[in-house]
């Protein structure tokens, strides 16, 4: 085995986050590895969109690291009114404030979809594809102003002609994103994340309001993106069948906090998972 | 400067600030509940002006306040009913548009209706009456102005904090979907909203009208402007701040013409804003907030 | 039937350019008895520069600026420094003369010919806003949109203040304002006198527009309508949102200064006033009018809206007599009311405007009778890159 397949691609290292007063995640750590798809799950309100939103750099996290492939993406401690607010522990063990926005973390090989579709909706389904891959073009600004990168142009396109036909979206490219039905729109945001190129992939409730069926070519469809395009994924997600189904691993949050993890089997039948769901008072 | 200019320009610098203090208040009120910057709020302080120097033509100034106070009530409700009110599911730069929409039809119109031409400003002659404090002197209308604000502002924060109306605004204005499926009438609590950034802004005409003796139909523009910035620099959709914005933008107003710099505290007011928006942009007693994502 | 029409829209497209010149031209020659749609051209042509750029700005990059005047001013007024002849500058700044590094550089700039000064003029009142965007673009275009409109307003205006103020006497003339400000006629010795007046204002709109559209069309444009989509979605796909809002911004506001440097060629002579808010509400008004997010819909409604302004609904503004009755309303300022209604109507009733967010295209043009028929007989049909009315 070599040095790279044992660092994590994701480590979350006691990462809190908190609004106000109100602690979101609470003292939360995790590890992905290469080529695992993991689920994060756990009640409504628990926390788990929010870690994600720590990830990709839209919130800043109260305290605690996140490292991706050994690296640090993300760093923060209790500061200014949080030194007095804060709740959460580890409190003094970090000490640096490192904050790229979204769109660095995004650069560096992480993608995500959102829990609420958020597609282009105005632009064509192309259009939504061909986007990602602006942020990897080489030409400057007059030179694609003018219009003299061409060939670079052509190549993104040819690219994302490949992603969609890849994810069977080929023939509605010129559809406008809105009036895609809601699996498709889904569809479409996954394929999006995946133009960018990342190595890991996050998805937030990628079968939310699916039926059984929908659920079914959902799971299969992740699986075949995971080996097509080399991926390693971290997936929050209600439907318990996808989940137990498809995951290597299983965190459980709660509250902010992790309550259990490991393999489907275990999760299924630890008690702290059970009385999390059912609601039974600890 | 002596000690009795800085006193006096203290005072005048008080005064103008309470009056941009009560139009801050309807700035600051509306962007809490509707996240609209109510462009039409700085023509709507205009045409307050305009009804007075009509309503003192023909009653006397106890009677005339109240009336244009509530010809501008008026003026604001049917303003939100008919430009605001349709566009409540639409994009948020369609209402902006809207606003600014209004104000460009206020301002027009007062042109056609007034002329562009300055018309004077009655004199309220109680208002006017100079007053002799040791060195100091001034009109009534200095020496009230502040005090008059702070009792509106004490009364508002009343309504605000111990009514049930200020507790729907309060919800309105923290999380607007969440208070209307718990039932709250938000039609009513933005029309409520509106009523009392009309009134504040007409009282707040008043004052600084009968500081500046004539109207114009632009007068609104950068009075408007500055107490939004007032505004942004106490924390947007805090009344308190709103009150403190203005004061601080007033006094520094005054202090900036004393010296000589009258053009520049104009450009002040907007350094000001800009100051705030890299420093603090939740303003200075505003709260900081997290977009949800 | 498709290579059919590629080949013919750009052949269609060609020719309506060769006749839009070849009427310009014209127009330019006999320009003496057509003088009001002369002018009034010209002026079409200059607004519909700040309308498109307000649209890239406004349209396609969601973002909210209200400083048209104010960039406006910037480039009249450098555009009306480097341009005023050097001969006439003591007469035009009589009160305190025209300060000694600026008159040095008018000087030094006499060596090229006149077109040439006035270009840099305008190139360089282009830049000078475009510095002044860049910087108001870093702290404010960081935070929600809103603080854009109110931060450029309060520029727009601060601006305004400053050049009328007396510490800018010797640059600016104060309140005095600018005159002796050379038109469009080039100028040239091998061209017939007088020759520019339609072509210069329509050649540099035609330059600066088209480079907006390129610049739409360009993987930069889709990037700015992803934020205007979704700015949260658009990061998300590794799209940094300060700096291609600040890209747009900047974009935006050179080419309003360059239509501002055109405007004071226009007019001859400039003053503070010219500049108030009244005048980025005109431009809102063009832009809202023709349709968010359509250049074509900006470029039209310019041409409209000015033609009616200036000359269809002038009689507004005169009292009007029937049958020896005044009608009461017919005054002036009545034209301003009506247009600040129809801006309302535009507003609140039909809210795409006269596009929508769809382009000019020759196949909807030459379907439009057949579509008319189809319409009338199953009901409204969305075109092509239509929505839905939202
Ligand atoms: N920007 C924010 N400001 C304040 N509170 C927030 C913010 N974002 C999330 N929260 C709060 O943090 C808690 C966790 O929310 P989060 O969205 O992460 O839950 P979740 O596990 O994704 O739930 P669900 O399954 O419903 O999606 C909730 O109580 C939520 O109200
Ligand atoms: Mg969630």
């Amino acid at each position: 085995m070599t040095e790279q397949t044992l660092v994590p691609v994701l480590e979350l290292k006691d990462i809190t986050m908190q609004f106000g007063g109100v602690v979101a995640v609470d003292n939360l750590s995790l590890q992905v590895h290469r080529g695992e798809i993991v689920a994060l799950i756990g009640p409504n309100g628990a926390g788990k969109t929010t870690a994600f939103n720590v990830v990709t750099g839209v919130y800043a996290p109260t305290n605690g690291q996140v490292q991706f492939k050994g690296q640090t993406i993300a760093e923060n401690f209790p500061r200014g009114k949080m030194e007095t607010l804060y709740a959460g522990q580890n409190k003094g063990v970090y000490t640096a404030k490192v904050w790229p926005t979204p769109d660095l973390i995004t650069k560096k090989g992480i993608a995500r979809t959102f829990q609420n579709i958020r597609l282009f909706k105005n632009m064509t389904v192309f259009e939504n594809v061909l986007i990602a891959k602006h942020m990897n073009m080489k030409a400057g600004f007059f030179s694609a102003a003018f219009h003299l990168n061409g060939r670079e142009e052509e190549q993104m396109r040819q690219e994302s002609l490949k992603l969609l036909e890849m994810v069977n979206l080929l023939d509605l490219k010129d559809e406008i994103a809105d009036n895609l039905p809601y699996g498709k729109q889904r569809r479409l945001e996954i394929a999006r994340a995946l133009a960018t190129a990342p190595d890991l992939l996050l998805l937030d409730e990628p079968a939310a309001g699916m039926n059984p069926q929908e659920t079914h070519a959902l799971t299969a469809f992740i699986r075949q993106i995971k080996k097509d395009f080399d991926l390693t994924i971290l997936m929050i997600e209600h439907h318990m069948n996808l989940v137990m189904d498809i995951s290597d691993r299983i965190y459980v949050i709660d509250f902010g906090e992790l309550i259990a993890t490991g393999t489907p089997e275990q999760v299924q039948n630890d008690p702290a998972v059970i009385a999390a769901y059912l609601g039974v008072d600890e | 400067m002596s000690l009795t200019t800085f006193i006096q320009h203290i005072l005048t610098g008080v005064s103008l600030g309470g009056a941009y203090a009560l139009i801050a208040i309807g700035y600051t009120l509306v962007y809490g509940i509707l996240l609209l910057i109510n462009f039409a709020h700085s023509d709507i302080f205009m045409m307050a002006g305009y009804f007075m120097i009509f309503a003192m033509a023909t009653m006397p100034w106890p009677i005339a306040i109240p009336v244009v106070i509530v010809a501008t009530v008026i003026l604001g409700v049917l303003i939100e009913k008919a430009a605001y009110k349709p566009l409540r599911s639409a994009p948020r730069m369609s209402i902006m548009i809207s606003s600014i929409g209004v104000s460009y039809l206020l301002q027009n119109l007062a042109t056609y209706l007034f002329s562009a031409l300055p018309k004077g400003y009655p004199t309220i002659a109680p208002l006017k009456k100079v007053f002799q404090l040791g060195p100091v002197s001034a009109s009534l209308v200095t020496f009230l102005t502040p005090v008059l604000t702070l009792i509106l502002v004490f009364i508002l924060m009343y309504l605000i904090n111990h009514t049930k109306l200020g507790m729907a605004m309060r919800a309105v204005s923290k999380d607007y979907d969440t208070s209307k499926l718990m039932g709250i009438k938000i039609n009513q609590i933005i029309s409520l909203t509106f009523v009392i950034g009309s009134t504040m802004a007409a009282i707040g005409s008043i004052l600084y009208f009968t500081d500046r003796m004539s109207v114009t139909p632009f007068s609104g523009t950068l009075p408007g402007l500055k107490c939004f910035v007032a505004a942004v620099l106490g924390g947007i959709g805090s009344v308190p701040g709103a009150v403190l914005g203005g004061f601080i933008i007033g006094i520094s107003e005054t202090f900036l013409t004393a010296l000589g710099y009258s053009t520049y505290s104009d450009a002040f007011t907007f350094m000001l804003l800009i100051l705030i928006l890299i420093f603090r942009p939740t303003g200075l007693i505003g709260e900081t907030v997290t977009d949800k994502v | 039937m498709k290579l059919n029409n590629k080949k013919t829209y750009p052949m269609l497209s060609i020719a309506a350019l060769v006749v839009l010149a070849v009427l310009l031209i014209l127009l330019e020659i006999n320009k003496n008895t057509f003088g009001m749609a002369v002018s009034i051209l010209q002026k079409s042509a200059i607004l519909a520069i700040v309308a498109v750029s307000m649209n890239l700005l406004n349209g396609f990059t969601g973002l909210f600026s209200l400083g048209q005047a104010g960039f406006m001013a910037i480039g009249a007024y450098v555009t009306a420094i480097f341009s005023i002849p050097t001969e006439t500058i003591d007469s035009v700044y009589y009160t305190g003369g025209l300060a000694p590094w600026l008159k040095a550089m008018k000087v030094g700039l006499d060596v090229l010919p006149g077109f040439l000064q006035i270009s840099l003029g305008i190139l360089a009142g282009g830049l000078v806003a475009a510095v002044f965007a860049a910087l108001i673009g870093i702290p404010v275009l960081r935070l929600k949109s809103d603080y854009l409109a109110i931060a450029t307003l309060g520029f727009s205006e601060i601006i305004r203040a400053i050049i009328s103020s007396p510490q800018m006497d010797k640059i600016t003339n104060g309140s005095y304002g600018l005159k002796n400000i050379p038109g469009f006629a080039l100028g040239l010795d091998f061209l017939p006198a007088g020759i520019g007046t339609l072509l210069v204002p329509f050649s540099v709109a035609g330059l600066c527009i088209g480079f907006m559209v390129l610049v739409i069309r360009s993987s930069y444009g889709r990037a700015f309508m992803a934020i205007r989509e979704d700015g949260v979605a658009a990061e998300a796909m590794g799209i940094n949102l300060l700096k291609h809002k600040e890209i747009s911004f900047i974009i935006s506001s050179f080419f309003t200064a360059v239509a501002g440097g055109l405007l004071a060629m226009f007019m001859r002579s400039i003053e503070a006033r010219t500049f108030q808010i009244t005048l980025t509400y005109d431009i809102l008004l063009i832009v809202v009018i023709g349709g968010l997010g359509s250049i074509t819909g900006s470029i039209l409604s310019a041409f409209l809206v000015t033609a009616a302004k200036e000359w269809w609904l002038r009689f507004f503004d005169t009292p009007l007599v029937i049958g020896g009755v005044t009608i009461p309303l017919f005054r002036t300022g009545f034209r301003m009311v009506i247009f600040s209604l129809l801006l309302m109507l535009v507003v609140l009733f039909f809210r795409r405007g006269l596009m929508g967010n769809r382009e000019f295209a020759w196949a909807d043009l030459l379907s439009w009778p057949r579509n008319l028929s189809k319409k009338a007989s199953s009901g409204p049909k969305t075109g092509k890159g239509g929505k839905k009315n939202d």
